[in-house]
């Protein structure tokens, strides 16, 4: 009888954890964007944002430009594109752009992005676009990791000059990691620097995180 | 029995990296690279789904390409169901708590697959193809239904419920005896709705002792389908996001036909595999009532248990889905 009930408690639980398998999203991506990335300085040696370059793959591109007007075909002046550029950066704030930002372990917010636009080459449509901090700061570490914490997105730096730091002081180490580049370097930085709960989901397994030391 | 076993490693699997992700940045952090079994499910998805691009763009010029996206479609409905997803818990806990027979959990996986895929060529072929609408107006049509969607999904556990708790508190209330009125009640509860109750003493001195589960000829019965047909609905009205993003690429490439081919074979795969884990989910269920049939009188108890839960597990689905607090795979909205 005991072993009897005991099967079932294990039925019970199995049923419990596939729905609660259900509910957490881990969802595979459905959008690849390669990525390529600027850290802002100011002369005081603040950060004051951060500018990116995302290129959409060609099925995501081809969805956006769905409906999309242009004079000729298969080519879209900046013009024609601001509206699409416009409700892309709006729909960006839902997810907070994918990019979070920890100066000193303490996180940092944005501002609605600027200078916005798209461009359409070889097929892939770029979204270009600034975050300016709410506060720009200066900091000893300085971590950004852009990811989609459900994974709907899978964001890729791209291979040649994926990262990099535009009038930074002088001494600043900038460390770019993918997601594939393991623990290892990651331990190096000294993580628990980083640690907080509110990051712990499934995408950031896949985050890129860019890491900067000041002296 | 592989296939069940096949099911609590997926789930245990899926379990432990989630554990492992929320450790991730609390203490040593893992290897970054997911593994397992549903790292390899993800991986063998995204290559799959990345793979339909390039096929269709190479069936404009090679037609028998449009073989190989077929091909690469069907496979990506298996392993895309495989994941994590509401629709399968949602069929599962309804076969449980309604005891529906595999072979209905069956037919309601591809019942409800087949919808999904209608549902998202009619928004392509509406949004895009009649009225040449932006992604703006496609993603906006697929939110309203995803919030449509959770909304039945919370209405229909919440009937669930509703039924079952009667069945519940009634087998609490007469612990000996329930076993007997089962299959009385679960047609009450469909036909009458909520009058079981009242039908409940009633029958119960007639039938007493006679069955212990429902009829096979009563499930399969005249109404059998107006019960399912809530459940293709609930399940089967929202679309994948994926196919929405094929059907654009292909009409944009001038081969809707084969975007509607590829929805539909996906769909298929889909059907599979979520027919898979509803006999899975139905057997369970049964291996669990010839179990607790084992003890004197309080086996219906066990089984009434089970069912109620069940049933309150779609409704908290509902309500999680609706409220934000599960997360389902999103609407392509950028």
């Amino acid at each position: 009888m005991n072993n009897a009930l005991r099967r079932l408690v294990g039925l019970v639980l199995l049923a419990g954890s596939l729905v609660l398998g259900a509910g957490t999203a881990q969802a595979h991506p459905h959008v690849w964007i390669t990525a390529m990335s600027e850290l802002i300085y100011a002369s005081d040696g603040s950060i004051t944002g951060v500018r990116h370059a995302w290129t959409f793959d060609d099925m995501y591109s081809t969805f956006a430009l769905q409906g999309i007007e242009s004079k000729i075909k298969g080519a879209y002046t900046r013009e024609e594109f601001s509206p699409l550029a416009q409700t892309n950066v709006e729909s960006l704030q839902e997810f907070g752009f994918f990019t979070f930002a920890r100066a000193d372990g303490k996180r940092q917010n944005f501002e609605q992005p600027v200078d916005y636009f798209l461009d359409y080459k070889d097929t892939m449509l770029t979204l270009h676009f600034t975050l300016p901090l709410k506060a720009p700061v200066k900091s000893k570490q300085l971590v950004v990791q852009v990811y989609d914490p459900e994974f709907f997105i899978d964001f890729k730096f791209a291979d040649d000059d994926p990262v990099a730091l535009v009038s930074a002081p002088a001494g600043c180490q900038m460390q770019f990691l993918r997601p594939n580049d393991g623990a290892a370097n990651a331990q190096k930085l000294g993580e628990g620097n980083f640690a907080n709960g509110d990051n712990s989901n499934f995408g950031a397994l896949f985050a890129n995180k860019i890491m900067v030391e000041c002296p | 029995m592989a296939a069940s076993v096949l099911a609590v490693v997926l789930v245990l699997d899926a379990a432990a990296h989630d554990l492992m992700a929320q450790s991730a940045f609390g203490g040593p952090r893992p290897d970054s690279q997911v593994g397992g079994i549903v790292g390899w499910l993800l991986s063998r998805q995204s290559e799959f789904y990345r793979q339909m691009s390039a096929t269709i763009r190479a069936a404009r010029s090679d037609g028998t390409a449009v073989w190989t996206l077929l091909a690469i479609s069907f496979a990506y409905g298996i392993f895309h169901a495989a994941g994590p997803g509401h629709g399968k818990a949602v069929i599962s806990s309804y076969l449980v708590a309604n005891q529906e027979t595999a072979r209905r959990g069956i037919a309601l996986s591809f019942a409800s697959a087949l919808m999904q895929s209608l549902v998202a060529v009619a928004i392509v072929a509406v949004c895009a193809w009649l009225l040449n609408a932006t992604a703006k107006t496609m993603c906006g049509a697929e939110k309203a239904i995803e919030i449509a969607s959770y909304g039945l999904i919370a209405a229909f556990g919440a009937r669930l419920v509703w039924t079952k708790g009667g069945g519940f508190i009634g087998a609490l209330q007469t612990p000996g005896a329930v076993a007997a009125t089962h299959s009385h009640d679960h047609g009450h509860d469909h036909d009458h709705g909520h009058g079981q109750d009242h039908h409940h003493d009633h029958v119960h001195d007639e039938l007493c002792g006679h069955s212990h589960g429902p009829e096979p000829a009563e499930l399969a019965g005249p109404r059998g389908w107006q019960r399912g047909l809530s459940a293709i609905l609930t399940v089967g009205i929202r679309p994948c996001s994926g196919a929405i993003l094929v059907l654009v690429f292909a009409l944009a490439q001038g081969l809707f036909w084969a975007g509607i081919a590829a929805t539909f074979v996906m769909g298929l795969g889909t059907a599979i595999t979520v027919a898979i884990i509803a006999v899975v989910a139905v057997s369970a269920r049964d291996l669990a009532r010839r179990l607790s049939a084992a003890r004197d009188g309080g086996g219906a108890l066990v089984m009434r248990r089970i069912e109620f839960a069940a049933a309150g597990l779609v409704l908290l689905f509902g309500l999680g889905l609706l409220l934000g607090y599960l997360a389902a795979e999103r609407a392509t909205c950028l």
